[in-house]
């Protein structure tokens, strides 16, 4: 079964690319814009799928193999991350029916794909509590959470690049190829008012079971103070824009923001900071 | 096949002379009625502000494009013109002029799929006033069939490539749908209106409407069911529109920066589309620079209109594809009518049933007979096919015109399902 693992795990970042290069061809070529190319863009989302679907059945595969989640160390939540973003780009497009966006996306899974194939290991012995079931609901969430957050930054980058093209008068690719720029803004608020329930559900885990499971547990933990300023980020932006007082550019560069904020809390805790939260 | 066409069009006449040929729907019915019979058996007449084109097959052979030509500009003009203002056709090249001008490529505007409209409503007259006979008629399915390809398989028809289409096309890519939007049209003339009809065509939830005299803004509103704004309640009304269109002759600046930062403050920075489409300009293109205003003037718009019709003119090859493909099935067709193989197709196919009737009953007869029934049979062909075959032979005879036999030929085929094999 180890080698069926390792197959699929050096196979994974290559589906990623392929994927990648066939969205972008669609992209750059502006071929299924036409009615007559419809052909080509589900073509795509067949690759899409099918990516899915293997690394699906490899995440599966993993747990049942080493007797656990894949959350127990940051490249196996590399992993994870790489396939959720993807996983709700996938539902996003199936939704909406706006499919220009995906090579903006996609690209996420590859570098968390590509970092997690290299660097992961086969741990079959790992701490109890990484077993327990609660804890896989608390990064599971978490982790979509920041999915949700990496989308609603990557539409935040469009919205803004979309933006400063039109006021520039340029109509190149971006202009012809991606949605307006009121459905950018409302995929990015949509993305991360998804991202922040679930970063929510989350951390309220966190907080009512971690204590009870980890003796050394501290409210100044690093991981959980910078996750708070996130979800306070998150939660501010979200009022402000519900309550109509922000919108556009604001709230959009507040997303990626918080984006950046949420990358920088699970690098440091997890490689540079002394916290009960690493565990590689 | 001996059709004819004579043009008038924007390859050959400037404007002033193209209008003076234009022919209302009624003229051209009352047209088809002195030049039928007397001209053209069959045809076509085609009038847009574009172009005025008669295609027609000749009531005989002493009839060209020449005499159709004279007859045009006598019953339009009645005066002297030069013949460099039309340009003449016959056989294979009117019939591809004609796809050519259904599928938009020979459009002053390339791909503009108003002149397929245009084209089907030329056709639907012809058929009215019974002026589409049996080659019409193959000819105008094949046009419509062509027309339709281009629409459904080349994108010769997509983008905007007019400055007030090019405006509705950027509006909708900073606003999802218009129809929860407000628009106000500045300017009542021809192109506010042009743009007023897209902004409806599109869905725009509300359209207002303001000019300088109140009669002009309040007839536009009346016919596009519109809001009138009076013209100097505009600067305090601003704020409420999400897409504000100038269109106005003003020499100068209607709306200054500061008119728009005051209506932005008061939308709390909700997206402004400012679309400057007078000359010279009506708003202050500084207004560029405020947050979420997205002022677009003429120039910018040319951009779009541009990089459109350059897309467009990449799709001719594709459209010159289609049509290649459907005149060659209208001449394989048309080839087809001919005496000798309609003859030879038809004496096969008789030659056919016959053996596998004799196969088919061959054992209730005995050896003896079996010889006599080959015979009789064959001889109850050849008395079947006798007489159309005399009159088939006659129709490659000279003095019989060839549309007429084609038609007879036709005839023949379409009853003996000779073309369904």
């Amino acid at each position: 079964m180890n080698s069926f693992i390792d197959f699929i795990n050096n196979l994974l970042p290559f589906l990623y690319i392929i994927t990648f290069t066939v969205y972008s061809y669609d992209f750059m070529s502006e071929r299924s814009f036409g009615k007559a190319n419809r052909g080509l863009a589900n073509y795509k989302r067949l690759f899409l799928f099918s990516t899915l679907l293997i690394h699906l059945i490899y995440l599966l595969t993993r747990t049942i193999a080493f007797n656990h989640p894949p959350i127990t160390n940051v490249f196996e939540i590399f992993t994870v991350m790489a396939f959720s973003v993807s996983f709700s780009y996938f539902i996003l497009e199936l939704v909406t029916d706006i499919r220009g966006t995906g090579p903006f996306i996609i690209i996420y899974s590859i570098i968390f794909q590509v970092i997690s194939s290299i660097f992961i290991k086969d741990l079959i012995e790992v701490k109890e509590v990484l077993r327990n079931n609660l804890l896989g609901s608390h990064v599971f969430t978490a982790l979509l959470g920041l999915s949700g957050f990496t989308i609603s930054a990557v539409y935040g980058f469009l919205y803004l690049t979309l933006y400063k093209d039109i006021k520039l008068n340029k109509f190149g690719l971006i202009f012809n190829r991606l949605p307006s720029l009121e459905v950018l803004e409302k995929l990015s608020y949509l993305s991360a008012v998804i991202g922040f329930i679930l970063l929510t559900i989350a951390m309220t885990i966190g907080v009512i079971w971690l204590p009870k499971a980890f003796p050394d547990f501290s409210y100044s933990d690093p991981k959980l103070i910078s996750s708070f300023l996130v979800w306070l980020l998150y939660g501010i932006g979200i009022l402000s824009k519900s309550l109509g007082k922000w919108r556009g550019k604001k709230v959009v560069v507040l997303s990626i923001i918080g984006f950046v904020m949420a990358i920088m809390s699970t690098m440091i805790s997890n490689f540079l900071a002394k916290s009960f939260h690493s565990f590689y | 096949m001996n059709l004819i066409a004579v043009c008038i069009n924007h390859h050959t006449a400037p404007v002033g002379v193209r209008e003076s040929f234009f022919l209302q729907d009624d003229e051209i019915k009352n047209f088809i009625n002195d030049i039928k019979g007397k001209f053209l058996k069959e045809g076509l007449v085609i009038s847009t502000c574009n172009r005025t084109e008669i295609y027609g097959l000749p009531v005989n052979q002493n009839i060209n494009s020449q005499n159709l030509q004279n007859f045009l500009i006598e019953y339009k003009t009645k005066k002297e013109l030069g013949s460099e203002f039309f340009h003449h056709f016959i056989s294979q090249t009117a019939v591809d002029h004609l796809f050519s001008v259904a599928t938009g490529i020979d459009s002053l505007l390339i791909g503009d799929n108003q002149i397929f409209k245009q084209v089907k409503e030329s056709i639907e007259i012809a058929e009215e006033m019974h002026f589409s006979g049996f080659l019409m008629k193959r000819i105008f399915d094949a046009v419509i069939r062509a027309g339709k390809r281009a629409i459904t398989e080349t994108r010769i028809s997509e983008g905007a490539v007019t400055v007030s289409y090019a405006a509705v096309q950027l509006i909708e890519k900073i606003f999802s749908t218009l129809n929860k939007k407000s628009a106000l049209v500045i300017g009542a003339g021809e192109t506010g209106e042009i743009a007023a009809k897209h902004l409806v065509e599109r869905g725009i939830g509300k359209l207002s409407i303001t000019n300088r005299t109140f009669e002009h803004a309040e007839e536009l509103a009346e016919k596009l069911k519109g809001k009138i704004i009076p013209f100097d309640n505009l600067r305090e009304r601003l704020h409420e529109f999400d897409i504000i269109i100038s269109a106005t002759s003003a020499e100068n600046l209607i709306l200054t920066k500061q008119d728009i930062e005051a209506a932005m403050k008061k939308r709390n920075y909700a997206s402004m589309v400012l679309m400057d489409i007078a000359i010279p300009r009506d708003i202050d293109p500084s207004s560029a620079e405020i947050d979420y205003v997205f002022y677009h003037d003429i120039d910018s718009l040319d951009i779009i209109v541009e990089q459109n019709l350059e897309k467009r003119k990449a799709e001719i090859p594709k459209v010159k594809a289609i049509i290649d493909e459907e005149v060659n099935n209208f001449f394989t067709w048309y080839n087809s009518l001919e005496a000798a193989p309609t003859i030879k197709i038809l004496r096969d196919h008789f030659e056919t049933v016959r053996n596998e009737e004799v196969e088919k009953n061959i054992n209730k007869f005995s050896e003896a007979d079996r010889e006599k029934l080959d015979i009789i049979t064959k001889r109850i062909m050849n008395k079947l096919l006798h007489q159309p075959t005399v009159e088939l032979k006659k129709n490659s005879e000279p003095g019989i015109g060839t549309d007429e036999s084609a038609m007879r030929i036709s005839i023949i085929r379409e009853l003996f399902g000779i073309d369904k094999k």
